[in-house]
């Protein structure tokens, strides 16, 4: 079922049209990847759905309806911008915003001191906001969104500002919320974070959606009629049904005639008696898919 | 509801717990003191406590006596010696024995001729101080009734034609009150609804709104930031009186007047009755401009034309008081931003026709109402716009607001 139901939502600023069309669900207890370049439309999809900005026409349905006062206690939010009241104590600051959610004092009290300890920012409690590092304040800022334990999640740029480590930290404290049966929107640009952890995703650019659909059947709709061959041997000058071969760090990608499936040439590798360590079906990533995606765009424009 | 409280509570703490707030508040005792203290000392430089003589040959003061004083002063009266030629006295004066000498002549009483001779340093107190030394010793024998109301002088009461309205001409403080307060309230009005503007300019440049707005509604937190801004305001009018309530315990000859000062209530809730809707009006006006510039100096530039027509009455003053029912009284107290001033100044100078009142009070406590409910719209639109300003045009547009079901 889903939780989110976003339905051609269309949105201009002045003569600019900065979401053009745009539909998508999201589902519950799913990790749902919103992409594009930068000014594509996806802050203000966002910002449609947590109800900031009203569309000049479509609608968004989250929990079963139209958004109101009592749902906001049932929204997470990380804005790509982060803020934070920079000159209050961190634990102030902290407790003000969840009590905003919500919750009461005592728990929110509770529950920050517990998240404070996970995040290592313990000994920063007492200290001014704007005393902390911008990787703190990201850290601060993801337990505002998840203090209150929202059952959706929306968050812009999670990963910014933070090393490998956090980003680690991050990455499972995300999984455990869909695994707890959240919803999570994750804007991102680095589509590697993208296909480790999104279940489906949309990508919008220019105001549009040009891809929509599961991490899979997107990759499959990208992939070109090539295989990828792993082997410590040499490889023959030609094969059958095969177009070019080209090599990569000792990998080798063989580019297939139209009609010839990928059997036919492992068939082929099989007689020509080389070792084969490796043989998959090559599928672009994400990057190559979003860069082709962006490049047709504005080939078009 | 709640929300509103949080946003509140938040709000005031912010603003009363910073450094800048801390310094506002004491600013104007201190500048007030500093003023009454200057004052002081220049009249403390001019006076000069030493004895002064005084020449009666013809005796027209039988038997003179010291005026006598009541309590401790800090400039009392100089003392009066008695000499029975110029020439002993002028000899004391050069002898610096007496700062200055008064001869009384011949027909004193019928031209009341007085020949002064002083040093250099005479303060400039002795001439009042004799004339009051004359005055008490030519009465002296006068009944003690007589004598206190030829000195104290008469209790006008200067009362309307229809009789619904009186004052006392010696109840300064009754005409005093609506411009004291009156200046306070602009005082208060700048310093805390430029707080509010600073606020929430701060918090959509450092983008904290965005967070914000996604757990409380517009109206809730605007509502919330103007009545906490209106508490900031009020806890400097407060703070302020209080400093000036104990500088009138501290300042013993001033004890008289605060206790012969009267203001009745009536006076006081036409304050509050217009002050308070307009500081809201203004207020949330500061908070839509500061919700829509795209920086904190352009916001402050376009607050000044909020506070500017509060100031306005302050230059009709005479026409106020001297004309309190003519047309330009009337307009100025009974137009929503130059009311707060001109309707309490013209309820000291004449009997205000309740409904006029009535309708001033109301078109004001409407206009509050209006303008947070378009402030709150303003915000939302403009909130989260960076770089371009909300037309007026925008804000009374229908938002679009399509929902829809799953």
């Amino acid at each position: 079922m889903s939780s989110i139901h976003v339905q051609k939502i269309t949105k201009k600023f002045g003569s600019q049209i900065a979401v053009n069309d745009v539909s998508f669900d999201v589902d519950g207890g799913e990790i749902f990847g919103l992409l594009g370049p930068n000014g594509a439309g996806k802050t203000t999809a966002i910002r449609i759905i947590l109800d900031i900005f009203k569309p000049d026409s479509g609608s968004v349905s989250i929990l079963d309806g139209p958004m109101n006062e009592e749902k906001k206690n049932h929204i997470g939010y990380l804005p790509e911008e982060r803020g934070l009241y920079q000159d209050i104590q961190l634990e102030r600051c902290l407790v003000y915003l969840a009590t905003l959610k919500g919750l009461d004092t005592a728990t929110a009290q509770a529950r920050i001191n517990v998240f404070l300890e996970r995040f290592e920012l313990e000994p920063w409690r007492k200290k001014k906001v704007k005393e902390l590092s911008k990787g703190m304040q990201q850290k601060a800022q993801l337990i505002t969104t998840l203090v209150h334990r929202p059952e959706i999640i929306v968050i812009d740029e999670p990963f910014s500002a933070l090393d490998p480590v956090n980003t680690q930290m991050v990455k499972d404290l995300l999984r455990e919320q869909r695994e707890s049966g959240k919803t999570i929107i994750m804007c991102t640009h680095q589509m590697h974070q993208v296909e480790e952890l999104c279940d489906r995703l949309v990508l919008i650019d220019k105001g549009q959606t040009m891809l929509y659909g599961t991490l899979q059947d997107v990759r499959h709709q990208f992939a070109k009629p090539a295989v990828s061959v792993s082997t410590p041997d040499s490889l023959p000058e030609s094969l059958p049904g095969v177009d070019s071969i080209s090599s990569e760090n000792g990998d080798y990608t063989l580019h297939l005639l139209p009609g010839m499936l990928p059997q036919e040439v492992l068939q082929s590798l099989i007689k020509t008696n080389i070792q084969i360590d490796k043989f998959e079906i090559s599928m672009p990533t994400l990057d190559e898919i979003f860069i082709e995606v962006v490049k047709k765009q504005e080939a078009v424009q | 509801m709640k929300k509103f409280w949080l946003v509140f509570a938040q709000e005031y703490r912010r603003h009363v717990l910073r450094k800048r707030f801390i310094f506002a508040l004491l600013s104007m005792p201190i500048f007030v003191g500093l003023i009454a203290l200057v004052g002081f000392l220049s009249v403390r430089l001019q006076y000069n406590g030493a004895p002064v003589g005084f020449v009666d040959s013809y005796n027209i003061l039988s038997n003179p006596q010291p005026v006598p004083t009541s309590g401790s002063s800090l400039l009392p009266a100089a003392n009066f010696v008695k000499y029975p030629d110029e020439s002993t006295a002028h000899n004391d004066l050069e002898a610096n024995k007496i700062q200055a000498y008064f001869t009384l002549s011949k027909n004193y009483l019928s031209s009341g001729e007085v020949i002064l001779v002083k040093s250099k340093t005479a303060g400039s107190n002795i001439e009042d101080d004799f004339g009051s030394f004359l005055s008490y010793n030519l009465l002296a024998g006068k009944p003690e009734a007589i004598v206190h109301r030829l000195t104290a002088g008469s209790n006008l009461i200067i009362r309307s034609a229809d009789g619904t309205r009186e004052l006392a001409a010696n109840n300064w403080m009754a005409i005093a009150m609506p411009f004291i307060a009156g200046i306070l309230f602009i005082i208060a009005v700048n310093i805390s609804g430029g707080y509010l503007l600073q606020a929430v300019v701060e918090e959509k440049e450092n983008r904290t709104m965005e967070i914000v707005i996604t757990s409380v509604s517009p109206s809730q937190l605007m509502a919330g930031k103007v009545f906490a801004d209106l508490l900031v305001g009020l806890t400097e009018l407060v703070v302020w009186i209080l400093f000036a309530l104990l500088a009138l315990r501290f300042v013993p000859q001033w004890v008289a007047v605060g206790q012969s000062t009267q203001i009745d209530l009536g006076s006081i809730l036409l304050m509050a009755g217009t002050f308070i809707p307009a500081f809201v009006m203004v207020a949330a006006a500061m908070g839509a401009v500061g919700a829509t510039a795209t920086e904190a100096r352009e916001a402050q530039q376009i607050a000044g034309l909020f506070t500017l027509p509060i100031v306005i009455p302050f230059w009709f003053v005479t026409p106020i008081m001297f004309d309190p029912n003519g047309p330009i009284a009337l307009g100025l107290s009974m137009f929503p931003l130059t009311a707060p001033i001109a309707l309490p100044l013209r309820a000291v100078f004449t009997t205000v026709p309740a409904w006029q009142i009535a309708v001033t009070i109301s078109i004001l406590i409407l206009l509050a109402a209006f303008t947070v409910w378009l402030a709150g719209r303003v915000f939302r639109i403009g909130m989260l716009r960076y770089g371009k300003k909300v037309s007026f045009r925008e804000a009374f547009r229908p938002q679009t607001s399509q929902r829809s079901h799953s």
